[in-house]
């Protein structure tokens, strides 16, 4: 414990120190021409340190104190014409066991509006899906050090974040009624090697190696820009087309014959999700409220059995700038997860989250989040939450608390 | 009695402020920018990166001031969003993907300059400083 303290006190005198230099304006080295066309550069990165009690968090050993939680992307873009822009990030992260700084395609692609109310884009692209699933991954853009993870999970978020494949997208003016802003989108995601959901069926201890896991998905998202200045309501739906490939040591699998591995796969009857959302930012003062509906409904083990998830998640949350450099923000959430499986019914595991961030916004540009989280339940060997028995041998207690805090650069 | 009063003309005078700060803009344009007058619709529309061309055809590139008491009235009476509310907005555009960093200067002067010099260029002064070589915009 003395030792997760110190390292917290370490955390904040270096950004301390730092923070007394004198800023830099990047924007000359970021910005440049290419045959009369104005080309961007621009980055980030982000460092956390995670301290928790009773259970380790997110794959990495938070009760000593960890600093297992940096992430960083880079990215280029130009608009060639008024019509048409390209570009791409590259992003990687390391999150305790997962990510491993990784670097992955976070997005490229190319867009054209035909007009404000219609639009395409091909390639890699972030899907549009409620508030934040498209820049879940860049948490130095919102008021806290971790975004609300019932509903926007670190570990599983490779399930949601983008898509290859394509989006039609506009903006539809609707005169004193506001606006609606539609995005259509399809195209593959696939689970990176080092993504949670992989991830989390080897440390189970189930004796699951998927070497791939994802698939098609389609769906979309419309949103109301009311009239109200600062007010938008929405709703996102998707329909997801995964399996996953790989093995399963015999020992494990109850349904390979003992020893060695066995070829393993498991594919989608029914997955969807649905999101309902409203966001309201009058003047210092910001909202959001949203509400996500995850089904998962899988044939596993190679046909021989079937799992179903069905985990309904909701959060509040709002944010007060107090001053130039200071903004305070707090949110509550909740997920219920129902499981149904051959041999395993109706089994239900939770996750509530209370929160409280103090954001410091050194500069316009670099930013340092305390944040302490009161975490109630701690998920199951098939649905984690965050809470995963390879890290937590001593068995995990339904309470934990946790201090972030996580500093964010980007120019 | 004396406390109420005093707290009624502080509040008109914060008021009268507020009001005085909210009118005390203009809106400037390059000579390309064919219209004369723009909605404020428009003005929000091209200010939050949703269009890059106004309903008359031309090209709309926004060059925003760093700070001070034009940009702060500019943000509250067109866009109705905070300055860092606003920095995080265009941060969300731009890394992922859905637009560039809009321009920005440190000065009514470097404004002017940017906006005669640049086609489509459309930027807020406060309605004190001259705008030689620059078109005033009407905002309906």
């Amino acid at each position: 414990m003395h030792s997760g303290i110190a390292k917290t006190f370490l955390l904040l005198a270096g950004v301390c120190a730092v923070s007394a230099l004198p800023a830099q304006d990047l924007s000359q080295y970021t910005t440049f021409t290419v045959d009369g066309k104005t080309v961007q550069i621009h980055g980030f990165a982000s460092q956390g340190f995670m301290y928790s009690g009773n259970n380790n968090y997110l794959s990495a050993n938070t009760t000593d104190g960890s600093f297992q939680m940096t992430d960083a992307g880079v990215n280029i873009s130009s608009q060639i014409t008024d019509k048409f822009r390209v570009g791409a990030q590259v992003y990687m992260f390391d999150v305790g066991k997962l990510g491993d700084y990784h670097p992955e395609i976070d997005w490229a692609y190319g867009s054209y509006k035909f007009s404000d109310w219609f639009g395409i884009r091909a390639g890699k692209v972030k899907t549009t899906f409620g508030l934040f699933t498209d820049t879940q991954d860049m948490t130095f853009l919102s008021t806290f050090a971790m975004l609300p993870q019932a509903i926007y999970p670190i570990d599983r978020r490779d399930e949601s974040l983008a898509h290859t494949g394509g989006d039609i997208f506009g903006t539809i003016p609707l005169k004193q009624a506001g606006s609606l802003s539609y995005t259509g989108f399809a195209g593959d995601s696939w689970d990176t090697h080092n993504g949670g959901f992989i991830y989390s069926l080897l440390a189970s201890g189930s004796g699951i190696n998927l070497t791939k896991f994802g698939g098609l998905e389609a769906g979309g998202d419309l949103r109301w820009n009311v009239p109200l200045n600062g007010m938008v309501v929405g709703a996102s739906y998707m329909r997801q087309y995964f399996s996953g490939n790989g093995t399963c040591e015999g020992g494990a699998c109850p349904f390979f014959n003992a020893g060695g591995n066995g070829p393993y796969w498991e594919s989608a009857r029914n997955d969807y999700n649905t999101q309902f959302y409203g966001e309201y930012v009058h003047g210092r003062f910001r909202f959001d409220a949203e509400h996500r509906r995850t089904v998962r409904d899988h044939t596993i083990f190679s046909g021989a059995n079937m799992n179903a998830f069905d985990i309904r998640a909701f959060y509040v949350a709002g944010a007060y700038r107090l001053s130039k450099h200071f903004e305070l923000g707090s949110y509550y959430s909740r997920g219920i997860a129902h499981m149904d499986s051959s041999d395993i019914p109706d089994n239900v595991t939770h996750i509530l989250d209370k929160v409280v961030c103090l954001r410091y916004d050194i500069t316009t540009a670099w930013n340092v989040k305390v944040e302490g989280h009161f975490m109630n339940g701690v998920g199951s060997k098939f649905l984690p939450w965050g809470f995963y028995p390879s890290v937590n041998p001593q068995g995990l207690v339904d309470q934990t608390p946790l201090l972030v805090v996580r500093t964010g650069w980007y120019f | 009695m004396k406390n109420l009063t005093f707290l009624f003309v502080m509040a008109a005078g914060l008021f009268a402020i507020a009001t005085v700060q909210a009118a005390d803009i203009k809106v400037i344009a390059n000579d390309s920018v064919k219209a004369s007058s723009v909605s404020a619709d428009e003005l929000k529309r091209v200010f939050l990166l949703t269009r890059n061309s106004l309903d008359d055809g031309s090209h709309a590139e926004p060059v925003l001031l760093k700070g001070g008491a034009a940009h702060e009235a500019f943000l509250r009476e067109f866009l109705g969003k905070t300055d860092s509310a606003l920095q995080t907005y265009y941060r969300s555009l731009v890394f992922t993907g859905k637009a560039s960093m809009p321009k920005t200067v440190g000065s009514d002067a470097e404004v002017v300059s940017f906006v005669v010099k640049t086609k489509g260029a459309i930027g807020y002064i406060s309605s004190a400083a001259i705008a030689p070589g620059a078109k005033t915009l009407e905002v309906k």
